[in-house]
This record gives structure tokens, C-alpha cells and sequence, in this order.
């Protein structure tokens, strides 16, 4: 993504006497990783992995106008098209960057219908990482053909990051893997960051996408409609979305998961999971840390447990 | 021979005048009609893919015609660029500015501008129900018109002919 683009698409979906701040106190973009607005509070950023209110030296305290005006030029003036990602507590924009809110949530029937005065605004600045798991293909490739993967890590160490790239660099191909169909099921916009159905990440060229769909329901669709060679999907946890994944095993898909666990251990003594992995579906299993940076590649595991490289270098 | 061919072209003219009243009017029925399928296809859009606004209005600005889809496109264009606060300030001067030439009356001016007051604001079928307000509405001023219709083209043109002949008769 262009960094000139990236501004503009940020700064397009704040109100004005915010976009105004954001323009003088922030003018490199690319060290920005969230603009946080609560009605009534100081703005904040988190840059460098920082917190702090802006500007720095005379607090913006941020207006319930100011949060309207916001929720108007994010939704492009139609908050009721986005009923269906603001139930899950967020939409993405143009450009695959992450807004997240929380408000009064109303409820129907037991389930969470819509949120209504939403008070808090939280923008995610969508970093796509080119190529960072170069490290890894080699270890998850056989033959030009990619393994069965399973990527195991606790949250924020970068699986998504990783699988996205993963996902960009089979579709594409390279020295180790033939580019080849890929299905993404992103019931969260998270790996595509689709914005109208239209991914905003870089996913490879023979990619399908289903946004905003649930997973085991995806996996299948995609099956039976796209016919691709290899499925990825992101944060696998559920019954159906394991009985989905071993179904997709056994249609003769390669299929790319992650799942939060520290290790081989924890993930072992997940309910269908564990089973999945003792009946030795999957043929690597790739444990990330939680060091000081993202993607920090702790071991990589083949299906029998045996490790076939630890402490891969930092990828990001 | 003069007065003959005078007294004929004032007889013309005002004819002339009365016929182009009644086509005006004619005509502006026709364009309320087409307001009306313009903000059907809107309507039905809205509910159909439940798509945000400038979609909406792209797609619906493809399949009508001039000035409409001037009108539809352009605020398409103006909603991504997210310049105005507030989407009926977008609404309101699409009208005065694309609209223009249709020369609306100001009720009906003011009633298709009521229509952006909600729009956007509000959950899809709300709005759906809310079109659907608009159009009855604007169904009953369709029937207005086209009930005077017949009545006020015949007193046009009944009034083109007489007028010039009273003109004649005067100038005689």
C-alpha cells in the first residue's frame, strides 16, 4: 500500500477538527498503529507501540458531534449497511484498516443486534508485512505442494500477519511452491481486510475470498463452489470449525489454520483439536513466541512431533 | 391584406402559447412520473442489496437518464470524498445544483428534499418503509397533476385561441 494512500484513506474517515490534529501532530503515518476516541476523553494514538494523548501539549477532549461526524465518513453515511460487522463490535475501511467500537449494545432474542450510541472508536492502521514468512515456506512445502499447517500462538505475536503472507506467497508461487487456487474464509475481514468485497491486503492472484463468513460454513461453500487447492483459515476454535477443517482435509484440500495455544502442549488438550492432531492430520505445526516482536517463530513441529527447527529468526 | 395576415399570426401565436402550456404541463407530469421510478429504483436498491449509499446511487445513476444520473453519480462521488458533515447538506445541493433545469415547484422541491433528511440515518427497513412514505406521497401529487391535467391543457389552449382573437378584435 502506498504511504501517500494510506494517509489519505486515514485521515478521510476522521472528522474534520480531528483529521486537522492528526494531520499536524502525526506526519509520518507509518509508525502509527491506532487513533483511540471516546466521547469525552482525550484523543490517543498508539505509535511505536506508545500510548499517548494528542496533542501533546493541550489535551483534544473528543465530542459527541465529533464522534458522529466520524461514524458518518466510516460508514460513508450509511451505518445501516455495516449492521452486520458493527454487530460484531467492528467494520473495515477502505484500505483494510480496523475500526472497532463499543456503545450500547441492544440485544434481540439473546444475541447482539446492533450497537446503538456508540462511545468509543477504535481505528487499527493495517500494516501488511511483505513477505514475512519467506523463513517459513521451506519447512511447510514438500514437492512444490504445501503441508497441512497448523500455526499455534497466543494472541498479537502475528499469526494473521503470517498465515496473510503465507496465504499471498501460494497463490503467487515461488521456489518452493507451486502458486496454486487458495480459499480464504475471513469471517473477520482480518487476512483479505476486505472493503466491498474487494481485498485490500495483498492475497495473490489465484485467490478466492468469503468476507465476513463464518468458517465452517465458508470452508464448505468454498469446496463445493471454487474448488481450491489449499483453504486457509484464521482462529479455528469452535466444534464445527474443526469437523470443517478435517472435512476440507479429507476432500483432498492442503489446509492452513492457526489457533490460540502457547505451544504443541496446550493445543494437544484442546477438546477436537487434540484429536485432529493425535490422528496426525496436520503435517507441521508452527509455535510462535511472545518475544519482544511479533512473528517470532519458537518451533516448527512435523506430525510427529519431532521438531524440524527452533528459534527461527525474527521475521518482521 | 395586411390586417388578414396580422390578425392570422396573433392567432398563431397565442394558439401557440396555449398548446406550449399544456405541454409543459404534460411534460412535468411525465418528469414527476420519472422522479418516481428514479426513487423506486433507490428504494428497491436499498432493500435489495443493502449496499451503502454510494453504491446505491452509482448503480442507480447507470440505469437513468439525464439529469438524473448526473445528479446520482455526483454524489456518489461526493459521499467518498466525505466533505460534508452531514449527508442531506450532499442531498440538498445535488438538487439545487443537478436538478436545476427541471424547474420543480417548491413543494416538490422540498418534499424530494425531505427524503435526504433520513436517509442513511436510519436501519434498512426503516428506510424502507420511510421510501415507501416518500413514494405514496408522491404518488398523491402525481394524482393531483394528472386529474388538472386534461382540464387545465383544454382551458390552455381554449384560452390561446380566444385571447388572440380578443386581441384582433381589439387592434381591429
Amino acid at each position: 500500500m502506498e504511504r501517500q494512500d494510506r494517509r489519505s484513506q486515514i485521515l478521510k474517515i476522521l472528522a474534520k477538527s480531528i483529521r486537522r490534529i492528526i494531520e499536524e501532530e502525526i506526519p509520518d503515518m507509518d509508525s502509527l498503529q491506532e487513533i483511540r476516541m471516546r466521547t469525552g476523553q482525550p484523543l490517543r494514538i498508539v505509535k511505536d507501540n506508545k500510548d499517548q494523548a494528542v496533542p501533546e501539549r493541550k489535551y483534544h477532549i473528543v465530542t459527541k458531534e465529533e464522534m458522529r461526524e466520524t461514524l458518518d465518513y466510516i460508514s460513508r453515511y450509511s451505518l445501516y449497511a455495516y449492521e452486520n460487522e458493527l454487530r460484531q463490535g467492528f467494520l473495515t475501511v477502505e484500505g483494510g484498516h480496523r475500526v472497532g467500537v463499543a456503545g450500547k449494545v441492544i440485544m434481540e432474542k439473546e444475541r447482539v443486534k446492533n450497537i446503538q450510541y456508540i462511545s468509543s472508536v477504535n481505528i487499527r492502521v493495517s500494516h501488511e508485512v511483505i513477505g514475512c514468512a519467506d523463513a517459513l515456506l521451506p519447512y511447510i512445502t514438500k514437492n512444490m505442494q504445501v503441508c497441512h499447517t497448523l500455526i499455534i500462538s497466543p494472541p498479537g505475536c502475528g499469526k494473521t500477519t503470517l498465515i496473510r503472507d503465507l496465504i499471498r506467497q501460494i497463490s503467487d508461487g515461488n521456489q518452493y511452491v507451486k502458486g496454486c487456487s487458495v480459499g480464504v474464509v475471513d469471517e473477520r475481514s482480518e487476512l483479505g481486510g476486505c472493503h466491498m468485497g474487494v481485498a485490500q491486503n495483498h492475497l495473490g492472484a489465484r485467490t478466492d475470498i468469503l468476507d465476513c463468513c463464518p468458517k465452517a460454513d465458508g470452508m464448505i461453500m468454498l469446496i463445493r463452489s471454487m474448488t481450491p487447492q489449499v483453504i486457509a483459515v484464521d482462529e479455528i476454535g469452535t466444534r464445527e470449525d474443526i469437523h470443517a477443517v478435517e472435512y476440507a482435509m479429507q476432500c483432498g484440500c492442503k489446509l492452513i489454520a492457526s489457533v490460540h495455544g502457547l505451544d504443541m502442549d496446550e493445543a494437544s488438550k484442546k477438546p477436537v483439536l487434540g484429536e485432529l492432531i493425535r490422528r496426525r492430520m496436520f503435517e507441521r505445526y508452527v509455535v510462535l513466541g511472545n518475544g519482544e516482536h511479533p512473528g517470532e517463530i519458537r518451533e516448527i513441529y512435523d506430525e510427529r512431533g519431532r521438531v524440524l527447527c527452533r528459534d527461527l529468526r525474527a521475521v518482521y | 391584406m395586411q390586417r388578414l395576415a396580422g390578425s392570422i399570426l396573433i392567432i398563431a401565436a397565442t394558439t401557440g402559447a396555449g398548446w406550449m402550456y399544456g405541454t409543459e404541463l404534460k411534460n412535468y407530469l411525465q418528469m414527476m412520473r420519472y422522479i418516481r421510478y428514479v426513487a423506486g429504483l433507490i428504494k428497491g436498491e436499498l432493500e435489495y442489496t443493502g449496499a451503502p449509499l454510494a453504491e446505491v446511487f452509482r448503480e442507480t445513476g447507470r440505469r437513468v437518464k439525464k439529469p438524473f444520473s448526473t445528479w446520482l453519480v455526483r454524489m456518489a462521488l461526493e459521499i467518498d470524498e466525505r466533505e460534508a458533515t452531514a449527508f442531506a447538506r450532499i442531498w440538498n445541493r445535488g438538487i439545487d445544483r443537478d436538478l436545476k433545469e427541471l424547474n420543480l415547484k417548491s413543494e416538490h422541491s422540498i418534499l424530494l428534499k425531505e427524503l435526504g433528511t433520513f436517509l442513511g440515518q436510519i436501519d434498512q427497513d426503516t428506510a424502507g418503509r420511510s421510501m415507501q412514505l416518500y413514494l405514496n406521497r408522491l404518488d398523491l401529487e402525481i394524482e393531483k397533476l394528472r386529474e388538472g391535467l386534461a382540464a387545465k391543457r383544454k382551458i390552455g389552449n381554449c384560452l390561446g385561441v380566444m385571447g388572440g382573437i380578443f386581441l384582433v378584435v381589439v387592434l381591429l
